[in-house]
């Protein structure tokens, strides 16, 4: 879990840096006691002074423990049953130029958001999101650095202004005036290679292994579960948290396993 | 039997894709990537976990990069043009032509009546082989490469301040550094993934600072911790003013400057390269530290100020954070500082401000000019390509052709000593009628030269030869009485190398459609056709590798050794220079270097005789055309994320050109207001050598300052390049083409008002 879980006690107000020439690695907690002044508990910042931050750790082990409350499954009590938008299998190959590319960005986007690249506000942590009538897909990768970099939208849909309220309006932005499937369509369908796909009789007996690469997909639960997952592959157990224990990644590369012959005069120290 | 995994990995019993390493095609990061390759197809991108440039990470140009080799109108055969219209030919017969016509120019017009004009995004092979065929068997030093367009004023710049080109440090100063300085580059969308590298070092450790020194807000912007933004041209004001404070603050690392560094002065008041055809020769007289003190005394930050619009305080804090002996500093800069008139002096007082205080050469300190072209316009990459190289140094120097002619197999007499006078000095004999067979390959000039309009003129007059090597149809081969097809990235093998001196090797994956060549075998083909098979020997197929062992020949020295190509086909990419199985990752550092000589000290600048940096006393100098009168605005062109160039190949990948279909000029919220234009509205810019027609989009991405408008130049239907000057650094040949005066018009509206 990451660092303040640590700590269910302590609020954490800021970090003060120090001049980064320290290199010694001194890393003190950040806490803070809730002191009583008159009627109110003002917190109050008491230990400082992250000097170096620890060594990246290795994010193809990290990311997959990390979650937030929005993307563990909801009670169905709780959960909205119909969106305009639910996200499938369909939709998400629509999105993406080939398996493994980065998705395209099918809403549009205010001046303001597509000039600060504020897509974490709703994409970090998910959520139902009115403006769009969705849920929201929550990204696997957080920690990188532009968004825009990558994820490409239709140049007709980025920095525009987005009419929330009215949806005869707001719908017909992103899907023309007759309605159809969304502008970010154009003809961008490009010969590529088949969709992985894991084959039935896998799935009902044990669990299957991984069908895609894990680069920029480590954390499991953004696309297996939470309202934002896509469809046909929630899983039935997103409180078991240690996806990769029963779930491996495949080599695609590798041959099938023969065990080489050996000739025991040839090991050295074997007997003669 | 049949394994559920296999099921997986390969549905449907296909045997599933192949995935191969190539660098990326496109810009000067190099990042490393793997190509699926299916059914004979390039079918899928992913960023290499392995590479040491980009650790996975890609941009969309990248991962989109593949479908560059399949739009609809790609050329797969010759084509020859009779009648005005260009007819098929097939490609032998079109290469006698060729071939004919280059005999027939010389014996006309004498040797200097040819040229070859070719890419910066060439591989490194591709320009070995123009080096070796004009400047090695016909004689003639007309050869020129668009490096010039990008990346003259830097390699320039360290020409003089370092007696060497290529780059000091790496991508690895990133990994160490704590303030990273970005000089009028819009990192985010020019090098994107070095900028998340410098995003990702700031979210591991949040005391790093980037700070950026901008004419306009960008995308750029919002990701900095502080912006300053100053006019156009006058960042050499800002650098001389930083450099004031650091001395009056006694911020100067005294030891390493009476080590490590002299002092010269150089030719003032040089002028813009427009009256002159010909660069002009530097003139190093030597100074000493009194007078670089006394020099600056004129270039306080309060002057800086007024010239540029940063505040003195802000230069005063700036240089603070160069002076502090406790942080490591790294510098970025790009195209915008070197294509103007005093290119080359903004690249010396760059390295001025790093040499003062003693940061440079050495991990997390590092002055660095990205240039953006996968061949990283340094010596080793433009391989004798330009008009005064040699694949390894200069013409003029009698060693460095000594060991051409050996190599080559060539008498030294003919390779010529008198350099030819570059880029557009070439266009304008070109116009003139000295130069009257132009072979193009790879780049896109009736797009990309500034003052188009004057240079298309040129190549369209009678009796002009053009040859065109292009993969699709551009504005350039418009021009063209021949277009040969050229075999694309992937469909070719080669290797490029990337603005950290890294060469990555591609092999071939995918076959080339139709008679499409790759452009080194096409020149190989002509050099036989005019008798010189001796020279090029090569067989079709193995010729990358030979060509490039060929090449190494030249480098064999510790300061510029390359790796084998065995190397470069085992790993994703090896950094020259490569000395006894290890790369070089900071030159000119004893600790680092196998070519400093240890005698000199922790540092040992080789380059030059002295074995010392040399910071040179640059003032400031005014632009080539400034806003005023009846041209009040600057217009800025650059770069935007989804486009590559002159678009020929991003324009054709669906996902980039419906992310950006087309050019449109941004201005100032409270300048349109003023001007009552709206957003979306069409309107015109002019200046004095043309006039474009353009949508308008106010804070759309970026925002430009007020009396400036912003046009991005990758649009070949909006070609911007007609409006903008073709002034040069004198000192490089590099264009003054991103920046120039206009004036705004609204165009009349129906009803008349």
């Amino acid at each position: 879990m990451s660092a303040p879980d640590r700590h269910p006690a302590a609020l954490v107000l800021g970090l003060f840096m120090v001049g980064s020439a320290v290199t010694a690695a001194a890393a003190l907690s950040v806490a803070v006691k809730r002191v009583a002044a008159g009627r109110e508990a003002v917190p109050v910042l008491i230990a400082v002074n992250l000097v170096a931050a620890p060594e990246e750790p290795i994010r193809a082990e990290a990311q997959v423990f990390r979650t937030t409350p929005a993307i563990l499954a909801i009670e169905p009590a709780t959960r909205r049953e119909r969106s305009a938008h639910p996200r499938t299998l369909k939709t998400v190959r629509f999105l993406r130029a080939f398996p493994g590319a980065p998705p395209r960005i099918p809403h549009a986007l205010t001046p303001e958001e597509f000039r600060t690249d504020a897509c974490k506000t709703c994409h970090e942590r998910g959520g139902f999101s009115q403006r769009f009538d969705a849920y929201v897909p929550v990204t696997p990768h957080p920690e990188r650095g532009i968004c825009l970099q990558c994820h490409a939208g239709e140049d007709s849909l980025m920095g525009v202004a987005i009419p929330i309220a009215n949806p005869n309006a707001r719908c017909p932005q992103c899907h023309g005036p007759s309605g159809g499937p969304p502008r970010a369509d154009a003809s961008l369908t490009w010969p590529t290679t088949v969709w992985p796909q894991v084959p039935l009789t896998t799935r009902d007996q044990n669990p299957p292994p991984i069908p895609h690469s894990l680069q920029f997909r480590e954390n499991c639960l953004t696309c297996h579960s939470g309202p934002s997952a896509v469809a046909e592959i929630r899983t039935k157990h997103p409180e078991r948290v240690n996806c990769r224990q029963c779930h491996v990644a495949l080599d695609p590369e590798a041959e099938p396993f023969t065990r080489p012959l050996q000739d025991v005069a040839a090991v050295p120290g074997s007997a003669p | 039997m049949v394994f559920p995994t296999d099921a997986i990995l390969r549905p449907g019993g296909q045997s599933g894709p192949v995935w191969k390493k190539t660098p990326c095609r496109l810009c000067g990061v190099g990042c490393g990537l793997l190509v699926a390759i299916e059914n004979g197809r390039a079918v899928a991108v992913k960023g290499d976990p392995d590479s040491p440039v980009s650790k996975g990470l890609a941009c969309v140009k990248g991962y989109n990069s593949v479908q560059a080799l399949y739009g609809r109108d790609r050329l797969a055969h010759a084509k020859v043009r009779r009648d005005g219209a260009l007819v098929e030919v097939p490609l032998n017969e079109t290469l006698d032509l060729v071939a004919r016509r280059l005999r027939e120019t010389i014996e006309q017009h004498g040797k200097n009546s040819v040229a070859i004009y070719g890419s910066a995004q060439w591989t490194i092979p591709d320009a070995y082989i123009a080096s070796k065929l004009f400047k090695g068997a016909l004689g003639t030093n007309n050869v020129e490469t668009s490096s010039r367009l990008y990346a003259g004023s830097a390699m320039a710049g360290l020409q003089s301040s370092f007696g060497l080109d290529g780059g000091i440090g790496c991508y690895e100063d990133i990994d160490h550094a704590d303030v990273f300085v970005l000089w009028d580059v819009n990192l985010a969308e020019t090098d994107p993934v070095l900028f998340s590298r410098m995003l990702d070092r700031r979210r591991v450790n949040p005391a790093v600072r980037i700070i950026e020194v901008a004419t306009r807000t960008t995308r750029t912007s919002y990701a900095v911790d502080h912006s300053l933004l100053h006019a156009p041209h006058t960042a050499p004001a800002i650098a001389n003013g930083i450099c004031n404070e650091i001395v009056a603050r006694k911020w100067v690392q005294q030891e390493f400057v009476s080590q490590h560094v002299a002092f010269k002065r150089g030719k003032t008041n040089i002028g813009d390269g427009l009256a002159n055809d010909t660069l002009i020769a530097e003139d190093a007289t030597d100074s000493t530290w009194r007078e670089f003190v006394a020099f600056l005394a004129d270039h306080e930050p309060e002057r800086a100020e007024k010239l540029s619009g940063v505040s003195a305080a802000s230069i005063r804090w700036l240089a603070s954070l160069y002076g502090d002996p406790l942080r490591k500093v790294m510098s970025v800069w790009g195209r915008e500082v070197n294509q103007d008139v005093r290119g080359t002096w903004m690249n010396n007082l760059l390295y001025n401000i790093h040499l003062l205080v003693g940061k440079v050469a050495s991990p997390g300190n590092s002055p660095f000019a990205t240039t953006g072209q996968p061949c990283g316009g340094s010596a080793v990459n433009d391989a004798g390509s330009l008009t005064h190289t040699l694949p390894r140094g200069v013409v003029q120097n009698e060693e460095d052709r000594r060991r051409a002619g050996d190599i080559w197999g060539v008498p030294v007499e003919r390779i010529d000593p008198q350099p030819a006078a570059p880029l557009l000095s070439m266009f304008r004999r070109l116009e003139r009628g000295d130069i009257r067979f132009l072979w193009i390959l790879g780049t896109d000039p009736m797009v990309s030269l500034p003052n188009l309009n004057r240079y298309r003129q040129a190549a369209t007059k009678g009796d002009r030869f053009i040859v065109v090597s292009e993969a699709y149809p551009t504005p350039t081969t418009d021009v063209a009485d021949i277009v040969l097809p050229a075999a694309m990235w992937l469909e070719r093998e080669g290797i490029y190398a990337n603005v950290e001196r890294r060469a990555q090797h591609f092999e071939r994956m995918v076959a080339p459609p139709g008679e499409a060549t790759g452009d080194a075998w096409q020149m190989i083909e002509v050099a036989r056709r005019l008798g010189f098979e001796k020279l090029f020997p090569y067989q079709p197929g193995g010729h990358v590798e030979q060509i490039w062992e060929e090449y190494r020949r030249f480098h064999q020295e510790p300061q510029d050794a390359l790796p084998a190509a065995s190397e470069l086909r085992a790993n994703p990419g090896v950094m020259w220079p490569y000395v006894a199985g290890r790369e070089t990752r900071w030159r000119y550092n004893s600790a680092y270097d196998p070519a400093a000589d240890g005698t000199h000290g922790a540092f040992d600048f080789y380059g030059h005789a002295d074995h010392r940096a040399w910071i040179w006393l640059r003032p400031y100098e005014p632009p080539a055309e400034s806003p005023g009168g009846e041209y009040p605005f600057w217009l800025t062109t650059g770069a935007v994320l989804e486009h590559w160039g002159a678009g020929s190949m991003t324009q054709r990948i669906p996902t980039l050109h419906h992310a950006l279909p087309h050019a449109y000029v941004e201005i100032n919220r409270e300048d349109a207001s003023e001007l009552g234009i709206r957003n979306r509205e069409t309107i015109r810019l002019v200046s004095r050598r043309g006039s474009i027609e353009l949508e308008t989009r106010i804070d759309y991405r970026s925002q430009p300052p007020r009396g400036q408008v912003f046009v991005p130049s990758f649009d070949e239907a909006r070609p911007v390049n007609r409006l903008m000057l073709d002034a040069c650094c004198p000192l490089s040949g590099q264009p003054d083409s991103s920046k120039c005066a206009v004036r705004v018009e609204r165009l009349p509206t129906r009803s008349g008002t």
